[in-house]
């Protein structure tokens, strides 16, 4: 009986959280996806690496819905998200952090928060009725404490610094309740100290939660992954563990040697 | 093709009872087509300066008005029709000129407020008006080797002997539809053929292309402005001979520009064509046979092409 | 998230309303009790043409205007059909209600009226709204002018419904509760509710969850819809909002009046209405209604200003040009921002004053 149990539960943990098929993208002529096929499961930490203009960021924002893609499918836990507008996404636990902050700046840290809490949360034409929501701002004061903001949460945004407005970035893909997240540079621009902090954040994540990370800094992907995917001209190139990546000639030779575009 | 017999063929009695006499109709539709050709002229530079500098000029009506109270004074004045014209072309774009180097250039970047001051001089320069020009309604009249009808090759009705009678409309109306032929079709050519269009035109996509390309694009700005403008008021003298020229013209006509840029998509000249022509039948035809609900017609299309195709029948974005 | 929770029971909840209310009642700076009371006590001094000519005029027309900065200023949406759904509100009274125009009017009670006239142009906002938004920003306002615009040539063109040129004249408020409130001072409290209210409810509703996504909206959509929201939903909820106080004050415009007519919401008004709100300071909803003092105090008494200066009286809209453009160019967030400027300006030298007293 247990065993059975224990196989039912196997095969459900082994549905992947994100599968992407054949994914394609053009603009115009030119065609920045090439058949992108790749398969994460729930949990899982993948980093996603490649040169400059390899179509990492396209990648992101095709699955996040800001273009369909031009052939393709994407699923997100079972279900066919290809369609689907942005605001769909998110409410079904898909999140992302953008390379450059995309923040709302004329308002407090803890609004933004706020906001991100209510986006996800489930009573949804709520959104049109003026109320104060007591628990909603509650869970707001908790995840600014979680990303280290407690100190500024009452600023406007625009008065902080770099690094934490790259933390507010994380607190709003931690809002809710995510089930996937993808992280775009999140360490760009951070101090080592901010960096260190950061590998905490991510590495302290509850399990279940699974993310794609894109970054250029090696120490920081490599060290919060357990698996690589490199992109190369709008394909997957090669994907694999850390280690095997890292010692892999090919890979090297294309960073340290004919990497371009 | 049911448009094609609707012109060409001799309508029979009963089609002509149940839906007014043929001449009619046809007055309509080449009224409406010459009213295109009117809203095409202040469109195209309304659209023109939107396209490239993000400037919603809501102050094109006012320099419409102006340009048509110049070109009547400069009739008066010389007696040239002709001559009005250009007078209107050069002192409207010279205003445009002003605006431009003045106002606009310190609020690069700033679409709302150049629209907000777009709107203060709109007031300001129609209550200028008001003062100078009065309330009256003027007309420019049409010089003499250009007035009178033309007989065209459209039959309205056979006559008992059997012999057709041909529709006969203003000279005048017809050549200004030829010449904004010839404009659209001149500035179409020189946005897609030559370098400065082509300029103008990558402009229009990426505007930081065009600065890091060394050409002074304040320059290009001032001069698709001036150009604009000048249009603009042409587009008055013109408007000045069909119709006539009075307080409120300037609103009528910022709305009509509106509504055409919105139908056929903003900084497209082809779609300005196209939106003009749409809407001057509409307004021709809602006139004639619907007069309490014209507007309605107008309105309608503009409405559907805005929840089925926001951005305009003919725009490329 | 592993930080521990705090004790709900740490966290000051408020259980009563009257600390909640207490609360909020010791925040309003003394400057806005001060002008709250003026205007209370303000028919016991003033005669009626002030008090409704003017002072009633310039709350509806901050009503308005206030709609307006409302989407404007926390949605980022220049939308110039509110003074339209005001007219539209009004005509929809003359229409349903009692009038002089017996062969129109449908003469239903005022209170249904009323109501079905707030529908009908909550209606026809949110419509407006919902053709507006999903274009980009710059082009709402020349969307929601063309449907001013439109509006105003077919209530003029047509005689079936809207009595064309003429309008409708003799639409009075109706006598409740045995108060007749066509006279001056009921007339005067009627408006300076309302207005309050609306002044009320957009600040609540700023501070409300659906007040701040419409301000996420203005600032940065796409992070918006990645949040979850669905942004155009929310702009076109938005318009269905201020359309409802923009309804409100078109009704009492067309009491004050008696009358409504095609030009009540013509394209001159319809700008007027930007302009208030504009000059006023689209920052915060005491801006439309500053913008609406200034604007009616130069229209009753310009003409004898203009005169004074030798300039025809007719001028009345080329000084009003003008203000605008000193306005946009000199304080584009308008007379708010004007005020701000100066009171930091004169803060920061009392601290440098101060600063200079200690280091002596």
């Amino acid at each position: 009986m247990a065993t059975s149990v224990a196989e039912r539960l196997h095969a459900a943990s082994t549905a992947s959280a994100l599968e992407l098929r054949g994914v394609t993208r053009m603009f115009g002529a030119l065609a920045a996806l090439t058949d992108v096929t790749l398969s994460v499961r729930p949990g899982e930490r993948r980093a996603l690496l490649g040169s400059n203009g390899a179509g990492k960021t396209t990648l992101f924002n095709c699955i996040t819905g800001d273009f369909p893609p031009t052939s393709g499918t994407i699923r997100f836990f079972g279900e066919d998200i290809t369609g689907f507008p942005p605001h769909e996404r998110i409410r079904r636990g898909l999140r992302r952090t953008y390379q450059i902050s995309l923040l709302f700046a004329g308002l407090s840290v803890l609004d933004n928060v706020y906001l991100a809490c209510r986006g996800v949360s489930r009573a949804r034409f709520s959104l049109l009725r003026p109320r104060r929501d007591d628990t909603l701002v509650q869970t707001a004061d908790d995840l600014v404490e979680a990303v280290h903001l407690s100190a500024v949460k009452n600023q406007k945004v625009a008065e902080l610094a770099h690094g934490q407005q790259r933390q507010l970035e994380i607190a709003l893909a931690l809002a809710g309740a995510p089930r996937f997240i993808l992280f775009d540079e999140p360490a760009a621009g951070l101090s080592p100290a901010e960096r260190r902090e950061l590998i905490a954040i991510l590495t302290g994540l509850p399990e279940h939660i699974g993310y794609i990370i894109i970054e250029h800094d090696m120490d920081v992907a490599l060290r919060v992954v357990e698996s690589v995917a490199i992109m190369h001209n709008g394909r997957i190139f090669k994907e694999g563990p850390p280690e095997e990546i890292e010692n892999d000639p090919e890979v090297q030779e294309l960073y340290l040697g004919g990497g371009h575009g | 093709m049911l448009l094609l017999w609707l012109v060409f063929a001799i309508w029979p009695e009963s089609f002509e009872d149940a839906f007014g006499r043929k001449k009619i109709f046809l007055n309509a539709l080449l009224n409406g087509i010459t009213l295109g050709a009117l809203y095409f002229l202040v469109a195209s530079g309304f659209t023109l300066i939107f396209g490239l500098m993000r400037n919603v000029n809501l102050a094109h009506g006012s320099l419409y008005l102006l340009g048509g109270y110049i070109g009547f004074e400069i009739a008066e004045w010389t007696g040239s029709w002709l001559f009005s014209f250009v007078v209107a072309f050069v002192a409207v774009a010279l205003v445009g000129i002003v605006l431009q180097y003045v106002v606009f250039r310190r609020m690069e970047g700033q679409e709302l407020r150049q629209t907000l001051v777009t709107i203060g001089i709109s007031i300001v320069l129609a209550d200028l008006m008001l003062w100078t020009w009065g309330g009256d309604f003027y007309q420019i009249l049409t010089p003499e080797w250009l007035s009178g009808p033309v007989e065209t090759f459209f039959v309205t009705a056979i006559r008992s002997s059997g012999e057709p009678v041909y529709l006969t409309y203003p000279f005048v109306r017809l050549l200004i539809l030829l010449a904004s032929l010839i404009l659209g079709i001149g500035m179409w050519l020189v946005l897609g053929r030559t370098r400065i269009g082509v300029l103008i035109r990558a402009g229009v996509d990426d505007r930081d292309m065009l600065a890091a390309s060394g050409v002074r694009i304040q320059l290009v700005f001032l001069g698709v402005f001036a150009f604009g403008a000048g249009l603009a008021g042409m587009a008055g003298v013109v408007g000045g001979t069909f119709q006539s020229l009075a307080p409120g013209e300037d609103i009528r006509f910022l709305l009509a520009s509106l509504v055409v840029v919105i139908v056929g998509g903003m900084g497209s000249i082809p779609g300005a064509a196209l939106g003009a022509v749409l809407i001057g039948l509409a307004e021709q035809f809602g006139s004639v046979y619907v007069p309490t609900y014209a507007v309605v017609f107008t309105f309608l299309i503009m409405v559907l092409v805005l929840a089925f195709r926001p951005q305009g029948l003919l725009s490329n974005r | 998230m592993a930080t521990a929770r705090p004790a709900v029971q740490d966290r000051a909840r408020p259980l009563d309303v009257s600390t909640r209310l207490g609360n909020w009642l010791r925040r309003i700076p003394p400057a806005a009790w001060g002008v709250g009371f003026l205007l209370l006590i303000l028919p016991a001094f003033a005669n009626d043409f002030i008090l409704v000519q003017v002072f009633g005029w310039s709350l509806i027309l901050g009503m308005i205007a206030l709609s307006l900065m409302f989407l404007a200023g926390y949605g980022g949406m220049v939308s110039l059909v509110q003074m339209t759904v005001a007219g539209c509100a009004g005509y929809m009274l003359a229409i349903f209600g009692t009038s002089a125009i017996a062969s129109i009017s449908l003469g239903w009670p005022w209170w249904l009226a009323v109501l079905t006239a707030i529908l009908i142009a909550t209606l026809f906002g949110t419509l407006s709204g919902a053709l507006a938004v999903r274009t980009a920003g710059i082009y709402t306002i020349m969307i929601t002018l063309a449907i001013a615009a439109a509006f105003f040539y077919f209530t003029r063109q047509n005689y079936t419904i809207f009595n064309g040129f003429s309008g409708f004249n003799g639409v009075r408020p109706p006598v409740v509760l045995g108060v007749d409130w066509r006279q001056p001072t009921p007339f005067y409290y009627l408006t300076l509710v309302c207005a309050a209210l609306s002044y009320a409810a957009v600040l609540y509703v700023s501070r409300s969850p659906f007040g701040l996504a419409l301000q996420g909206t203005r600032d940065n959509p796409r992070r918006m819809a990645a949040l979850g929201f669905n942004v155009t939903a929310h702009r076109i909820a938005a318009y269905t909002f201020a359309s409802v106080f923009a309804a409100v004050a078109g009704i009492l415009l067309v009491w004050l009046n008696s009358q409504i007519s095609p030009g009540t919401a013509g394209i001159g008004p319809v700008i007027d209405v930007l302009v208030i709100a504009v000059v006023g300071g689209l920052g915060s909803p005491i801006g439309p209604f500053i913008g609406a003092i200034i604007y009616v105090v130069l229209r009753t008494f310009a003409l004898d200003a203009l005169v004074a200066v030798g300039l025809d009286g007719a001028r009345f809209q080329l000084l009003i040009g003008l203000g605008f453009l000193a306005i946009v160019f000199f304080s584009p967030d308008g007379v708010l921002g004007l005020w701000e400027r100066a009171r930091n300006r004169w803060r920061h030298r009392q601290d440098v004053m101060r600063i200079g007293e200690e280091t002596r």
